[in-house]
């Protein structure tokens, strides 16, 4: 897994890349506090995010690795 | 040959774990309680009764074996708000302690027995299991469903609750199924389209959307599209919110309970059931019915992964590919219900996302289905 950090808030993540439609990501802090779009979303105070899907943020600044190649796509990788 | 050998896999079957889960479980619907009689539940390795107090109304779970001479409370009668044992009509309150003996002078000063937390939410009962004896934390709850709770719950069918006991096999095999996103195919007939996964903290969460595999038939799991959004909330209720397509560009609500509690470290009792929000037009009737169809069609798949695990061995290292889901990430956060509360490690709790690339699967899917619906097609000998 490589950190990716989010360009919103800095918060940084592990990730891993099997595909292009494949995405696993391992936080290492507590979502609902180190990520500013889930502490609005999970209404604060900490608790689980596990019923929001994503965080748009991080989910760009993913997409924006893949793009720069600083988050390598395991099929890319292989295929080359 | 020894070459060879060293390279085969050799499954861990591991052991199931000694203790039960921290949690709340659900016993079944509320309502089945409150016919004025104790009822006997065959959990965690005891026996618990189950009445509901005369007087204030409320559901009360206590150890099932009377703390006098081990006579079974279920078998007794209700009087007052107290339980009364049919050995000697020792009678126990609702919060554990004896409200009486009728032939002693006086209770025993240390006579009470265990008297377990129980919840009434969403028509169901729940217990609290906690093997270091703590209440629940702020925070580990079961959510009200807005169709039984919220403004609009007379828009919702009543439920059609469904039970199914699993012997030889520990309920982390329905656990698994979060992520299992293939068994979604071949056991209960749908192509998981889209397929991801979110743990955080006590909850897990499955987002699929899948679409019938049109060689099977579910009832109105099968009629047309399906977008599932299904969190376990804690080791043992999951809460399946459904939306399926059912033609004319209407979508049918529905809330499918997936939930089970421990009978021993080797059995569990699987519980489900569906409400259903009436679409326009819909009686209530209809409603009730279309919640009957959606509980008939998850039997289909429910009875079929009983029959998985009824034949399957425990393991503990599964052997994965890339479309498999996350099962030791999966199986890492359920870690966290069996060990004391001070030795959850960030690990089993904090966020993680595993999103199924699922497009050569159902590439595969989609032709194995063409074919079966070829072969039908030719002649009806030849089906399989």
């Amino acid at each position: 897994m490589r950190p990716v950090e989010c360009a919103a808030c800095g918060n940084q993540v592990l990730c891993e890349k099997f595909s292009p439609a494949h995405t696993s990501v391992q936080w290492t802090a507590e979502a609902a506090v180190s990520c500013a779009e889930f502490r609005d979303r999970a209404g604060g105070g900490g608790g689980t995010t596990a019923r929001l899907r994503t965080c748009r943020a991080l989910r760009s600044s993913i997409d924006r690795a893949v793009a720069d190649g600083t988050l390598e796509v395991d099929d890319v990788r292989t295929d080359a | 040959m020894t070459a060879l050998d060293d390279e085969v896999r050799v499954i861990d079957a591991g052991r199931p774990p000694a203790r039960f889960a921290r949690g709340w479980h659900c016993l079944g619907l509320a309502d089945a309680f409150k016919d004025g009689r104790p009822h006997e539940i065959e959990a965690f390795g005891t026996r618990l009764v189950v009445f509901q107090g005369r007087d204030d109304g409320a559901l009360h779970v206590l150890n099932a074996y009377c703390p006098h001479m081990g006579g079974n409370l279920a078998q007794g009668t209700v009087k007052g708000d107290a339980v009364a044992c049919p050995f000697h009509d020792w009678r126990w309150a609702g919060d554990g302690r004896c409200a009486g003996v009728p032939y002693a002078r006086r209770v025993p000063p240390r006579a009470r027995t265990r008297a377990w937390t129980a919840l009434e939410r969403n028509r169901q009962l729940f217990v609290w299991n906690d093997p270091e004896g703590n209440p629940p934390p702020p925070g580990v709850t079961i959510p009200e469903l807005p169709g039984i709770h919220g403004p609009g719950a007379a828009e919702w069918s009543d439920w059609t609750w469904k039970t199914l006991r699993v012997e030889g096999s520990h309920c982390r095999e329905i656990v698994d199924n979060v992520v299992d996103m293939a068994h979604f195919y071949y056991v209960h007939y749908a192509f998981p389209e889209y397929f991801k996964n979110v743990f955080d903290g006590h909850v897990a969460t499955q987002y699929m959307e899948s679409s019938p595999r049109g060689d099977m038939e579910l009832g109105t799991l099968s009629a047309g599209r399906l977008r599932s959004d299904a969190s376990y909330h804690g080791p043992s209720y999951m809460i399946d919110h459904l939306h399926s397509d059912v033609g004319g560009g209407l979508e049918m609500e529905i809330v499918l309970i997936n939930c089970h509690y421990p009978i021993d470290e080797n059995s569990f009792l699987l519980q489900y059931g569906a409400i259903v929000k009436r679409l326009p037009g819909m009686t209530d009737e209809q409603a009730a019915d279309a919640a009957r169809l959606t509980a008939e069609g998850a039997t289909v798949g429910f009875e079929q992964d009983v029959e998985i695990w009824r034949n399957k061995t425990r393991i503990d290292n599964p052997l994965l590919t890339e479309e498999d889901g996350p099962v030791y990430q999966l199986r890492r956060w359920y870690e966290q219900f069996y060990v004391d509360a001070a030795d959850v490690k960030d690990e089993m709790t904090r966020r993680f996302e595993f999103e199924v690339d699922t497009r050569r699967a159902n590439e595969a899917w989609h032709a194995e289905v063409a074919e079966n619906l070829a072969r039908r097609a030719a002649g009806p000998a030849e089906a399989s």
